[in-house]
């Protein structure tokens, strides 16, 4: 009798403590404001193929540096102790993509997910973001569809999207003296948007689009393309191939002497990883635009030594947009007090930002898409290349306002 | 004649016959593979073991060609993924339940297997591979261009899971589980009644011996054609389940590597075997979903390096070979004089 007593006593101190010991974790932290008492950020993203440098495993390493600048910021007063990062690879297959997103947030206890190369993908998991009313932070993903047609409340467009390529990329160049075009482009659904969204903006720039010439997809022999499109003398040749058949297309740009007459090459989507492999003679004055260069100012370069030191690489836009978006999912969290997706969405919609990545940047609250300033950049000579990594000349800045779409037009509607 | 199919073909016909002379093994094999059915998504994420029991049917539809009628599709894709992109338009614009979506995509495939097989059955071999190869790159280049449609490259986005009206399987994948099972359960029983026809007698006849078929006066490329539109519906009846499932349709579902995936399946389950697909498919899926998760970035590797074992090793697949194993211990004790009661 009196040994069960003390056993009750003992027992009943000791569930007393223990609560004592959660309560005094700091504001809001009672319990039941965190699912599972812990945040779980879910990078998933292409982990093995041909997106693997441009994000791949080193933007699991950049979402990691957020988490860890978050937690050395806030110390005893972060809201939430226990962080979490995972990595889940799509393999660049949306059905595995889209089952993998249910799952995350079903059973991995995902709060948010980052990244999502590859359009139809993403779009995948943003239905998932929809339904399971969880976030998804895409990054790698360019379709405007995410911030259109098909935006919905729980998903953000972080870096970058088609339109911002062609405004970029095609108003600035027209404005600087390239006004007559010849865009060459993969006929497929991206090529037939971008070339649609480049003719816009070079038209509205003052300038025009002479010809547009699709080509197969893939393809490796553009010379027949170039020829034609050199025969009608334009001052710019726009392409919007990418990958393997940009590399293609590029070399044989510097083969056909179009370069020698003056002809400049525009580049619709461009990343650094790309000049880093095929070297940076080939692409040699090149322009395109990058929504955010690691050289583009001593902030930047701080943070890519960093991420030099911690991946002996340095990173790309994507890398810094998925930092990015980790670190203002964390900030939206600490204000929020809660990884409630509801509550963190109300925090960051309309928020105005300046990081790393986004300068004068604003996630807008009406399309999701978040806006920013981003670059117009030219390839450098083999000669002017002083580092490692160091290719790009900053030719322009392209304001937010310009580069993104108004958000009148982007055609979202946030109704569920 | 026994004896070449043994050495022919690693779907021996005398495997299946003492396999049928045993009713009662093959009553507890069902059993234990309703059982394995109905439990798999306790086990398994419902969606993943939704994918498993889809493509299943999806392999066991092309052992139909392969293993029975001796013809090695590799555009399957062709009818996995237009048989998605209807269900999924069907589910989009006219909201109807999904089993009805379903089947109006199997039809569909059906409808477009006649020509394109009509036409390839005329072929064997090798040149049949690329035929059939052939059109499912123009069915693909269909899908892409027409992005009106079908979305393009983006996909068919958000198709909708409707079901009369019952939350519990509109929403939760685990139910909608229990309500497709039937369907794919269907082609699949579908599938052996086919294959144990006196149709598809006249089927691994014309495999094995194509002339002497003729020469009986069945009319072989007729007998091959609808072969191959049976093959075509069942394909389409899984890959609607499919479409419905995962709620969108991705321009993957049309490519070749689609089908080269299903043909991967039905080898590493074995051909000729049809439950050989069940298992090739769960060890496809099940790989793939756990290497997504494993931190290895080398998943191709890894999966190519487990056929090209299979191919060296086992050359009957897994169920294959159990099977074989199975049969050839039974028929050392027949032969020995012990353990039937006759």
């Amino acid at each position: 009798m009196e040994s069960k007593r003390k056993w009750a006593c003992a027992s009943a101190l000791t569930v007393t403590m223990l609560l004592s010991a959660c309560g005094g974790g700091g504001p809001g932290s009672s319990g039941g404001d965190f699912t599972g008492d812990k945040l779980v950020l879910a990078v998933l993203n292409d982990q093995s193929g041909i997106y693997k440098d441009a994000s791949g495993p080193n933007s699991v390493k950049a979402v990691k540096m957020a988490v860890a600048d978050y937690q050395n910021k806030y110390g005893d007063k972060a809201v939430v102790t226990k962080i979490e990062v995972t990595s889940t690879d799509h393999q660049n297959k949306p059905d595995i993509a889209n089952t993998k997103a249910a799952e995350l947030y079903e059973r991995g206890g995902a709060d948010v997910i980052l990244d999502v190369p590859t359009s139809s993908a993403a779009l995948a998991v943003a239905n998932q973001a929809k339904n399971h009313k969880k976030l998804f932070l895409d990054v790698s993903a360019a379709t405007t569809a995410l911030t259109g047609a098909q935006c919905n409340k729980y998903t953000f467009q972080w870096a970058y999207n088609t339109y911002l390529l062609a405004n970029g990329t095609g108003a600035t160049v027209t404005r600087n003296g390239g006004k007559k075009w010849t865009i060459i482009y993969p006929d497929y659904e991206f090529g037939q948007n971008m070339t649609k969204s480049f003719t816009d903006a070079v038209t509205k720039a003052g300038g025009t689009v002479q010809e547009t010439i699709p080509t197969p997809f893939p393809n490796e022999n553009f010379a027949t393309f170039l020829t034609k499109a050199g025969s009608g003398n334009p001052d710019v040749i726009g392409t919007m191939q990418a990958g393997g058949d940009l590399i293609n297309l590029v070399k044989q740009f510097n083969e056909s002497g179009l370069k020698d007459k003056g002809v400049e090459l525009a580049v619709g989507l461009m990343l650094i990883n790309d000049i880093h492999s095929l070297g940076v003679e080939q692409f040699a004055g090149t322009l395109f635009t990058d929504p955010w260069y690691w050289n583009q100012d001593p902030e930047a370069r701080a943070w890519a030594d960093r991420f030099l030191a911690e991946t002996g690489a340095r990173p790309s836009f994507e890398h810094a947009g998925n930092y990015s978006a980790a670190l203002q999912y964390l900030e939206a969290v600490q204000a929020a007090g809660t990884d409630d997706a509801d509550k963190v969405v109300a925090n960051l919609e309309g928020k105005k930002v300046n990081d790393v990545f986004l300068r004068n940047g604003e996630i807008r609250a009406t399309d999701h898409s978040v806006v920013h300033d981003a670059n117009l950049a030219r390839v450098k000579k083999p000669a002017d290349v002083k580092e490692d990594w160091d290719y790009e000349e900053i030719v322009a800045k392209i304001p937010a306002a310009e580069g993104f779409p108004p958000a009148e037009a982007s055609g979202c509607s946030m109704k569920p | 004649m026994t004896q070449s199919v043994i050495t022919q073909a690693p779907a021996d016909g005398a495997d299946v016959a003492v396999a049928a002379s045993n009713p009662r093994l093959r009553w507890i094999l069902l059993a234990a593979g309703l059982v394995a059915a109905l439990a798999l998504p306790w086990f398994v994420y419902p969606p993943v073991a939704m994918d498993i029991v889809a493509l299943a049917l999806f392999a066991i539809a092309l052992d139909i060609l392969l293993g029975y009628t001796g013809l090695l599709s590799f555009g399957h894709a062709a009818f996995w993924g237009s048989s998605a992109y209807v269900t999924g338009l069907i589910a989009t614009h006219y909201g109807l339940p999904f089993p009805v979506a379903v089947i109006g995509g199997a039809v569909f495939a059906m409808i477009l297997a006649l020509p394109i097989g009509y036409v390839s059955v005329r072929r064997s071999g090798i040149y049949f591979a690329m035929v059939t190869l052939a059109f499912a790159q123009m069915v693909y280049f269909i899908g892409y261009q027409w992005s009106d449609l079908t979305g393009g490259e983006n996909g068919l986005q958000g198709v909708p899971r409707s079901f009369f009206g019952i939350e519990a399987v509109e929403t939760d994948s685990f139910y909608f589980y229990y309500a497709a099972l039937p369907i794919l359960l269907f082609g699949m029983w579908a599938a052996w009644r086919i294959v144990h026809s006196p149709f598809g007698r006249v089927l691994v006849s014309i495999r094995d011996n194509a002339p002497r078929a003729r020469a009986l006066g069945y009319e072989v490329d007729k007998y091959k054609a609808v072969a191959f539109v049976l093959s075509a519906g069942l394909t389409g009846l899984a890959g609607g389940v499919f479409a419905i499932s995962h709620g969108f349709v991705a321009l993957t579902e049309l490519h070749w590597t689609t089908s080269g995936d299903v043909v991967l399946m039905t080898v590493l389950g074995g051909i000729g075997t049809l439950w050989g697909g069940i298992v090739g498919a769960f060890l496809t899926v099940m790989l793939a979903d756990y290497l997504a998760s494993s931190g290895f970035h080398g998943i191709d590797l890894i999966t190519g390096s487990v056929f090209v074992l299979v191919v060296l090793l086992f050359r009957r697949g897994v169920w294959g070979t159990v099977r074989h194993q199975w049969n050839s211990r039974r028929r050392r004790r027949t032969t020995s004089g012990e353990g039937t009661g006759r």
